[in-house]
């Protein structure tokens, strides 16, 4: 355990630091002026969304979004209900001979998941446990449309491990959810209220081997989305 | 520990001039990155606009670098991480090393962090008894190789497929294969075990955001992700630098640095925390510790040209886009940090007497500046820096007064266009004492004086002459004239 020695310890260079940056920058303060001149600090943000987000119909946002999943070579479908989304499910477990899944908490995850009985479904497994599903399925509570990224929340559901760990991931996402723009869902999400947020673009993957693309090289190999329209 | 030579660029980049492997592999990054990001950059409306926005965004946080961080520090506090200061590498790596201990992990899981390079974290690692386990495909296999690495986006860049399968059968045992597919998955069945054991991970940080106390880190192979959710304690090393003001800003440097690292529109994966798992039962580690590393970055705030360095958000574009690099590999430079940022970087963090021909293991031709995310203009930097290192040969009696003069006009001249005009009026005024059969010969004695920086080029090759007139004037004329052609 951590003592309260070590701690001291390694913040007494705060002060020494914070007294360096300002007496540098003190130092700097005759040559910024004429330097201010070529790079002026004027209102230096403005989202670059507004544009895009109004213009988008509902069906263009899911059609943008799709045809950037496709790109990224992401297995996705668009379903009606619950209850398509399970036969998704179920072809899926067929097709890759899976025999353990891991599921999130969040309400869509357990109605689709449920009735599955087949095979072993597990929700909260262990460290241990996950690394011997071959499936995770979760769901995102946003989508970016222009990458094709997913959005998961903490505080929503518990996704880190099961998204991350399985080799094969299935996540459900709600039409609705969509937004065109990184900078719309910048705006919408809230770190505060969510330890960690995690975007999803793609499965993962690799170019480390002479930049030639290998795709699931620690997290999943596949990813399967499943889009629920109303 | 790894044997540093960036005082040695010279005899490293002939060596590295002779290797046709590295040439091979340098010829593809650049034909694959420098085109990818092409691409990328073309799939948003206005690239210039978000690097002007980005570079603001630097400049602001800079200049109130104090109060930035220490907003930084408290929001991410009121989320239960823990923070540490370090002056220098030995600080940074005792802190870490306490922590480590304190968990009784014999191993520890590292994500990819140049952070972590700079202070040489794993060999004080081992030097402890702890085992530093790198865990992104291109750091483990320099790792196994015991090589540093050679580009700050893909470490291994400099191996072939053929090396790296003899290093894994030497290293872990494996059938020799030419399957990217079967060395990759080697990687993830060895590590996902030391994944599942780990009791510490340790990470960089891309961006620390004042506003939230969010850390951001990007990534494409999930690594990170296994590091900072599986073990219990996560620590995080990062330079004071990295803070930006607000939430929204992310949206301009993820806009920005996949697309000119590797030409993404956006890496497969974003991690943003923001403390420590609310519950007992909640996903993610029991304690977040973040090393603030000084290391020499506060000192580069005393000038505005020195200060540009902090803005580098370590994409590898000036990489990937510079000639002498696409040449000479990142080994050349002897450093951690390679190519035109590594070469005005390393000097200010290393000390100028230790890395004093970096700054001129460049052309000036500024392909670095012109595709820098952030506006670094490196060539300036580079010249600021080789007039320090004049100003510093002035106690070395053997230094000429001259040759310092001409490297501060010859760094000036090309930063003010009234004097860039002056100097080359100058200079064609000058060559009419040296021409020979219409080219620039070897200039020598009293000329070379004169014109310094012309006697060390000219020794190797001719210079064709300048111009009687100067293209400004030739330009005015023909508009006068009403002939633009």
């Amino acid at each position: 355990m951590e003592t309260k020695a070590n701690i001291s310890n390694s913040s007494a260079a705060r002060e020494p630091i914070i007294a360096s940056i300002r007496q540098s920058l003190a130092a700097s303060k005759a040559s910024d002026r004429v330097h201010a001149e070529h790079r002026p600090i004027v209102e230096y943000y403005s989202p670059s969304s507004n544009a895009a987000r109004s213009i988008l119909s509902h069906d263009e946002l899911v059609g943008n979004f799709c045809a950037n999943l496709d790109l990224l070579g992401v297995r996705f479908a668009i379903v009606r209900n619950e209850d398509e989304a399970r036969d998704y499910l179920r072809k899926l477990i067929a097709a890759s001979d899976i025999k353990r899944i891991a599921v999130s908490d969040s309400e869509i995850v357990s109605d689709v998941a449920a009735p599955i009985n087949d095979v072993e479904v597990i929700s909260s497994a262990s460290k241990e446990t996950l690394f011997d599903c071959e499936l995770g399925l979760t769901s995102a509570q946003w989508g970016i449309a222009e990458t094709g990224t997913l959005v998961l929340e903490s505080d929503a559901e518990r996704h880190r491990l099961t998204s991350l760990v399985p080799p094969i991931h299935l996540c459900l996402l709600k039409a609705e959810q969509i937004r065109q723009t990184l900078g719309e869902i910048l705006e919408l999400i809230d770190p505060r209220q969510n330890r960690t947020i995690t975007f999803i673009t793609g499965a993962s993957r690799t170019s480390d081997i002479e930049l030639t693309l290998a795709i699931g090289v620690h997290g999943p190999r596949e990813l399967h989305v499943l889009v629920l329209a109303d | 520990m790894h044997h540093l030579t960036s005082d040695n660029f010279d005899q490293n980049a002939r060596e590295a001039l002779r290797d046709p492997v590295l040439h091979g592999a340098l010829r593809n990054l650049a034909d694959n990155f420098v085109e990818r990001r092409r691409i990328a950059m073309s799939s948003v409306d206005d690239w210039e606009g978000l690097r002007t926005r980005a570079r603001a965004i630097k400049d602001e946080t800079l200049a109130h670098l104090d109060e930035y961080l220490l907003q930084f520090v408290e929001n991410a506090e009121k989320g239960g991480v823990k923070f540490h200061w370090a002056r220098d590498g030995a600080e940074a790596c005792r802190i870490v090393l306490e922590l480590v201990k304190a968990s009784g992990a014999e191993m520890v899981v590292k994500s990819k962090s140049m952070a972590t390079e700079e202070i040489h974290l794993n060999d004080a690692l081992e030097a402890a008894g702890i085992e530093p386990i790198e865990t992104d495909l291109g750091e483990w296999i320099i790792q196994l190789a015991h090589e540093i690495p050679s580009h700050i986006v893909v470490p291994a860049i400099h191996k072939t497929k053929g090396q790296i399968a003899d290093l894994f059968v030497e290293k872990v045992g494996i059938e020799k294969t030419g399957d990217v597919d079967v060395l990759t998955g080697t990687a993830r069945r060895i590590l996902r075990q030391k994944f599942a054991e780990a009791k510490v991970g340790i990470s960089g940080v891309n961006f620390g955001v004042a506003e939230t106390g969010t850390i951001l880190i990007l990534e494409n192979e999930g690594n990170i992700r296994m590091t900072t959710g599986l073990p219990q304690k996560h620590i995080a090393v990062m330079g004071i630098e990295k803070v930006v003001p607000r939430f929204t800003d992310l949206d301009v440097f993820l806009k920005l640095l996949p697309r000119s690292g590797t030409g993404q529109r956006l890496t497969a994966y974003q991690s943003l925390i923001t403390g420590v798992k609310k519950r007992p039962d909640d996903e993610g580690p029991d304690e977040i510790h973040v090393v603030l590393l000084d290391n020499g970055r506060s000192k580069m705030l005393s000038h505005p040209v020195t200060r540009q360095s902090l803005a580098c958000i370590r994409c590898g574009a000036c990489l990937n886009a510079c000639p002498v690099y696409q040449q000479v590999g990142g080994h050349a430079y002897g450093s951690v940090y390679p190519g035109p940022i590594g070469a005005v970087i390393t000097p200010q963090l290393m000390g100028l007497s230790k890395a004093k021909q970096l700054p001129y293991a460049s052309s000036l031709c500024g392909a670095c500046r012109e595709v820098c995310p952030v506006k670094i203009d490196i060539p300036e930097l580079l010249l600021h820096l080789r007039a320090e290192i004049a100003d510093n040969n002035a106690s070395n009696v053997k230094r000429k007064f001259s040759e310092r003069l001409a490297f501060k006009l010859y760094g000036s001249m090309w930063s003010r266009a009234g004097r860039y005009n002056f100097g080359t009026k100058a200079a064609r005024v000058m060559q009419k004492l040296v021409v020979r059969k219409g080219k620039i010969g070897k200039v020598s004695g009293f000329i070379a004086k004169l014109v310094p920086p012309l006697g060390a080029w000219t020794a190797w090759r001719d210079a064709p002459p300048i111009a009687p007139k100067t293209f400004r004037q030739q330009w005015r004329e023909k508009l006068r004239s009403g002939n633009g052609n």
